[in-house]
């Protein structure tokens, strides 16, 4: 019996340093003039260089304009891909009385109306959508969503640009996700040299690693000289573009630090605008109902060019081009179906 | 002592090491004890297991350990080999007080066991069983080469026939057995424990470790041989030491003692075991009939291959065979507990292949099973319950649904006296009786039915020689009467002893049935080993 | 369409891809494989791995020579094997479960090393691609055998060395002895926990050094949860292997191979649907488990801890 307890108590242990220092909240009652709170639930974590991270970043740099923590406080639960998980995690917060849960995955859209409509005096935000419950009546939820297919064809616009031997590989998480980028990817590389050939390919994961950085391997060995992938398996990949001297070009967030001499350009996602919009909102008592997207136009989305390495001016400039075509409607890479990271 | 140990130690790697003193008996002095055993005293909660018991075993000397079941005697060799640490006494070897605290030291100090169940490991070879755990000339790379090589050289020496590239599971458990005595031998033991070794060989197989313990003495081994076996242990031993109830009875050498005079040391009083040879034997018609009967084991494997037996009334037929050759399913079978593949059971010549268990008990058929704790009664039930739990709805124990309280006491009271077990009241539970006692409990409900036909599942294993006493002269009044036994038992004295036919089942087939009075112990030996001895 | 498939190039291509892709699973589940013998079952291979994976990756982060960063991953991974020995050895307590809270463990303080002590997603330069000289010439299986990181070629130099170990020395008879019948092995002095240390620590090492030839060979990079799991997939091989380093090297290549196939079918756009095509390993991995289900190889004291009887 008394080993039994020991057991359980050094397991226990175990367990606890398992999910120690993933957390930062602390339940303190939401008295005037204190911080407005707000709490993100995401399926990878805010170092993923890709869709976590960027929302992640882009609440710090709120954060930072509206004057660091006294003024925003972060929650975050990272590693929530069981929605099962990310729907307790995000009751915790309602419950807990933070002022905006923000749900940062398309999976969890059930979860955020279930809770919302027990919760209507939180305000919530579920990503990637562009629906906010009203036609259910929910009126205290947000969405959100990027136009991925925009960055999508500029870097497709780059690519084409790029390539020498016409060959561009493209590693995709799941089928159907990141659909948007790699459909908008396509479209650019064709509207360049409509020869070129894109081999697309899929992990079937978002988190395989091991499985993207393979991925790399085959499309470079069946020639590709251009590379670009999404979600955060992704590191993977840049590792071995970098080995291999081979361009990628990024999405989501900041890829740079991964393969300083490979990456090109990165399309970033800031939603740094989004969430100053929402929190304004909230203040004023409009806890939802709006449904944010991220275009080159509003300044949701970002191309970014790698200062460090040498890029020839005309890709630039058709890049530019490019953006300012989309801005202006004279392109349109959109074949726009909805819900889509 | 320190050089003694020392020199074990040295012979602690790979290489064949002699007993300790020197090989040949010329090296030393034959009387000389090579190790004793002075005031063991060793507790078990609720058990006195040894009681100040003394114990020597000389050079040269096959010494055997006689007592019923319980006596302590496996508790003894156990503190010998370090498995047990004694509260009292003092162990010597070669005069010298010695301390083992663990089968590790036992062996450093020459003293080898072969336990009842068999330490080895299945997946291995031979070689690498005996290689286990001993230093390696080439360290850390085995030398197996070695190794084989000192055992196909004891295997000469003392006749013990073994492949020493055979993996373990594919050996028959009698060249198991010498795949321990090799082990015991190979590390350089002097002296060799053997806990009951018979128990579980044919009649051949005990002959040949008989021959091997030859040579080991002739070697100068001591040898200690457990056994409960009046009969073996009068024909290969020097010295008996007998334990009862923990405590020492007596040491006598072999060559004064009868088997009377051991059996009454063993058991503290006058024993028969021989059935009266010149009974008349009054058989009548036949009660039970199987015919070509077919079944399948847990597996699922064929365990019956069509098996065709008859019992007459006042008649005890035997079943003779190696444990695992679908005995088991027989009396499942008859006892209808085990659906049958094929064929067809007959009762008084009514067809009951297709009747329930509750049915045939009904219609005068018993059974008492091998696994007496787990099939032959309910261990948490009290002893009365136990003996009225198959008829607890009859007329007589019950009211409608209410059982007759009064009654029950009454008849479980008349059982308990008449079939004398010992248990403190009807209203204890089954789980604390003996072995023995519940054997009692449970012969005592099958037979106070009267039944037509009893089937009997190994009904003396593991229990001691007063019961079994006692279990024989029951079956033999119930024969008397008329009852038609079928007899399934591993241990063919008691089949010669018993029965009046005697069949012999071999991979689930009949080999052969055989009149008692025709047969030996040798042709029957043969015949579980699946050998038809005319046809060799 | 499916021509393409069959080219010379491709298919050299496709073996290339599959010996490099088992690199990972060969380590840890030849580690895992030592446990399994000695009988104790662990699971917590992934997080022994996301340790050596951080460790390994961090030292080389900091500036110092990749041989360091490999030796600290498997001073780490001794010390998981360590722990996981005492937890589920000296504290008897139940190995499935211990195993579990290993890998959460391991997942969770990888995690955490990795906020604190780095902060983001960066890169290293890991072993790089070391072509054996004159054996990479050979055409076709110079490129797929001989044209590899030294973490490859060190992976696959375990299978034989494993096998060795296990089956022609001292230690490995005691390891089987052990796996099998811990009472037996107990009467002949064999120790029967100290036997069971030593497989935990050789699994741990091996396991970590599985992580680093991720973190700072295959990838060069470290991610939390980087392992997606690789870990318990190896536990898996050790039984579709039937605990022979040989089959353990079928299974890891097999499994590998059919990874391989996969991205090479999308990467030439033969018109195979990618859900079926991501699915094919692990369809294969459950078919060939329930064909090599019943073994009598399996170690028959798997999993159960070992108390001497009085
Ligand atoms: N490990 C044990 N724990 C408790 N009681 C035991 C143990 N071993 C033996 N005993 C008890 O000690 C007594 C002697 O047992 P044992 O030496 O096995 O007898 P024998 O070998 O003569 O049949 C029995 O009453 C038995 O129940
Ligand atoms: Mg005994």
């Amino acid at each position: 019996m008394l080993r039994q307890i020991r057991i359980s108590m050094l397991i226990f242990l175990l367990l606890l340093a398992a999910c120690g220092g993933s957390d930062e909240d602390d339940g303190a009652a939401n008295a005037e003039g204190a911080p407005f709170r707000v709490a993100i639930v995401m399926p990878s974590s805010t170092t993923d260089i890709a869709w976590s991270q960027s929302m992640y970043d882009s609440l710090t740099t709120v954060q930072s304009e509206m004057g660091g923590e006294d003024a925003l406080k972060i929650a975050f639960s990272e590693g929530m891909f069981r929605v099962t998980d990310a729907s307790a995690a995000i009751r915790d917060y309602a419950a807990e009385g933070y002022d905006l849960v923000i749900a940062h995955g398309a999976q969890y859209g059930n979860s955020v109306f279930e809770v919302a409509s027990d919760f209507t005096e939180t305000s919530f935000a579920w990503g990637t959508s562009s629906d906010t419950g009203a036609d259910r009546g929910i009126e205290n939820v947000f969405a959100y969503g990027a136009v991925a297919n925009e960055g999508g064809y500029v870097n497709g616009v780059v690519a084409a640009m790029l390539s020498t031997n016409d060959v561009i590989g493209v590693i995709g998480p799941v089928a159907g996700d990141a659909k948007l980028y790699i459909d908008g990817f396509v479209r650019g590389v064709t509207d360049v040299k409509p020869d070129a050939q894109v081999n697309v390919s899929y992990t079937g994961s978002f988190s395989d690693t091991t499985l993207a950085a393979e991925a790399a391997h085959v499309h470079i060995q069946a020639g590709a000289d251009v590379l670009t992938g999404s979600a955060q398996q992704v590191v993977g990949a840049i590792g071995v573009a970098n080995e291999n001297g081979v361009a990628w070009l990024g999405t989501q967030s900041d890829q740079i630090s991964l393969g300083p001499n490979v990456v090109v350009t990165n399309q970033i996602y800031n939603w740094a605008n989004v969430i100053s919009d929402m929190i304004a909102k909230i203040e004023t008592g409009e806890l939802g109902g709006t449904a944010y997207k991220l275009t080159f136009e509003n300044d949701g989305l970002r191309l970014e060019f790698n200062e460090n390495i040498e890029i020839a001016d005309e890709v630039k400039e058709a890049a530019r081009a490019a953006i300012e075509d989309i801005k202006s409607g004279v392109v349109d890479p959109v074949l726009l179906e909805e819900d889509d990271e | 002592m320190l050089t003694g140990r020392r020199r074990i130690e040295d012979q602690f790697v790979y290489g064949i090491a002699r007993p300790t003193g020197g090989h040949r008996a010329v090296n030393f002095r034959l009387n000389a004890p090579y190790v004793q055993m002075y005031g063991i005293v060793k507790r078990f909660p609720g058990v006195l297991a040894c009681d100040h018991v003394d114990f020597d075993v000389r050079r040269g000397e096959l010494h055997a350990l006689l007592g019923e079941n319980g006596a302590g005697k496996s508790t003894l060799m156990r503190i010998l080999y370090g498995l047990y640490q004694p509260e009292e006494g003092r162990i010597l070897r070669d005069g010298a007080e010695v301390t083992i605290h663990s089968p590790t030291d036992a062996i450093r100090q020459g003293i080898g066991m072969i336990h009842q169940h068999f330490m080895l490991v299945d997946t291995l070879t031979v070689t690498e069983n005996v290689a286990l755990g001993l230093k390696s000339s080439r360290e850390p790379l085995l030398d197996l080469d070695r190794v084989e090589a000192g055992i196909r050289e004891l295997s000469e020496a003392y006749g013990l026939q073994i492949d020493p590239r055979a993996p373990v599971w594919t050996l028959s458990v009698g060249e198991r057995q010498r795949v321990e005595i090799m082990k015991a031998l190979y590390r350089g033991a002097a002296m060799l424990i053997l806990d009951e070794p018979t128990a579980v060989l044919t009649p051949q197989e005990v002959e040949e470790l008989f021959v091997t313990l030859g040579y080991m003495k002739e070697n100068g081994y001591s040898l200690v041989l457990i056994s409960h076996k009046l009969q073996e242990i009068l024909s290969i031993s020097d010295r008996i030491t007998v334990l009862r109830s923990g405590r020492l009875v007596g040491t006598v050498p072999t060559k004064d003692m009868t088997r009377q005079e051991l059996a009454r040391m063993m058991v503290g009083r006058d024993v028969m075991l021989e059935r009266d040879r010149d009974d008349e034997i009054d058989v009548g018609e036949v009660r039970l009939r199987l015919e070509d009967v077919k079944a399948v084991d847990v597996t699922g494997q064929p365990a019956l291959r069509g098996v065709s037996l008859s019992v007459q009334a006042g008649e005890i037929l035997g079943v003779a065979g190696i444990s695992g050759n679908g005995q088991r399913e027989l009396a499942e079978v008859i006892a209808g507990l085990r659906p049958m593949t094929g064929g067809s059971v007959e009762m008084d010549g009514t067809p009951i292949t297709d009747w329930s268990t509750a049915r045939r008990t009904e219609a005068g058929l018993a059974y008492i099973p091998e696994e007496r704790m787990h099939d032959g009664i309910v261990r948490d039930f009290a002893v009365s319950e136990n003996l009225v739990l198959q008829e607890h709805t009859s007329d007589k124990f019950s009211h409608g649904i209410f059982l007759a309280f009064d009654y029950i006491a009454r008849y479980s009271r008349q059982l308990v006296q008449d079939f004398y077990i010992k248990t403190p009241d009807i209203r204890t539970m089954t789980r604390n009786l003996s072995g023995g006692n519940i054997q009692r409990l449970i012969l005592a409900r099958e037979l106070s039915r009267r039944p037509k036909v009893l089937v009997a599942a190994q009904p003396t294993r593991g229990i001691d020689i007063g019961a079994i006493e006692y279990i024989y002269q029951q079956l033999l009044e119930q024969r008397d009467t008329g009852m038609a036994t079928l007899l399934i038992s591993e241990d063919l004295d008691e089949l010669l002893a018993l029965c009046d036919r005697i069949a012999v089942i071999y991979e689930g087939q009949i080999m052969d049935v055989l009149e008692r009075d025709k047969t030996s112990a040798e042709e029957l030996g043969l015949l579980m080993a699946g050998v038809h001895p005319e046809r060799q | 369409m499916f021509d393409e498939l069959f080219t010379i190039s491709t298919l050299v291509g496709i073996l290339h891809s599959c010996v490099r892709l088992a690199t990972p699973y060969l380590f840890a589940s030849l580690g895992e494989t030592f446990g399994q013998r000695s009988g104790v079952l662990n699971l917590g291979v992934d997080g022994i791995m996301l340790m050596g994976a951080f460790f390994a990756f961090y030292v080389v982060f900091e500036g110092h020579n990749l041989w360091v960063g490999l030796l600290a991953a498997i001073a780490v991974g001794i010390l998981m094997g360590l722990l996981k020995a005492f937890v589920s050895v000296t504290m008897q307590s139940l190995q499935g479960i211990s195993g579990i809270g290993l890998y959460l463990f391991g997942l969770g303080l990888s995690s955490l090393l990795f906020k604190t002590l780095i902060g983001s997603v960066e890169g290293v330069s890991g072993f790089r691609q070391l072509a054996i000289p004159f054996l990479s010439d050979i055409p076709g299986i110079g490129h797929i055998l001989f044209n590899h990181n030294a973490l490859v070629y060190l992976a696959y130099l375990m299978v034989p060395v494993s096998w060795f170990v296990i089956n022609r020395t001292t230690l490995g008879l005691k390891i089987r002895a052990v796996g099998h019948n811990p009472e037996a092995a107990d009467t002949l002095g064999v120790s029967v926990n100290g036997v069971r240390y030593t497989t935990m620590m050789i699994g741990g090492a091996l396991a970590a050094v599985a992580g680093a030839s991720l973190s700072i060979g295959l990838q060069n990079v470290f991610q939390e949860n980087m392992t997606n799991g690789l870990g318990f997939i190896a536990v898996a091989l050790v039984y579709f292997g039937s605990w022979r380093t040989v089959g353990v090297l079928g299974g890891s290549l097999l499994f590998s191979l059919v990874n391989a196939l996969q991205l090479w079918v999308q990467a030439l756009a033969i018109p195979v649907p990618s859900e079926i095509a991501v699915m094919m390993p692990y369809i294969m991995t459950i078919v060939v488990l329930a064909f090599t289900a019943r073994q009598i190889q399996k170690p028959a004291a798997l999993a159960r801890s070992y108390e001497r009887g009085e």
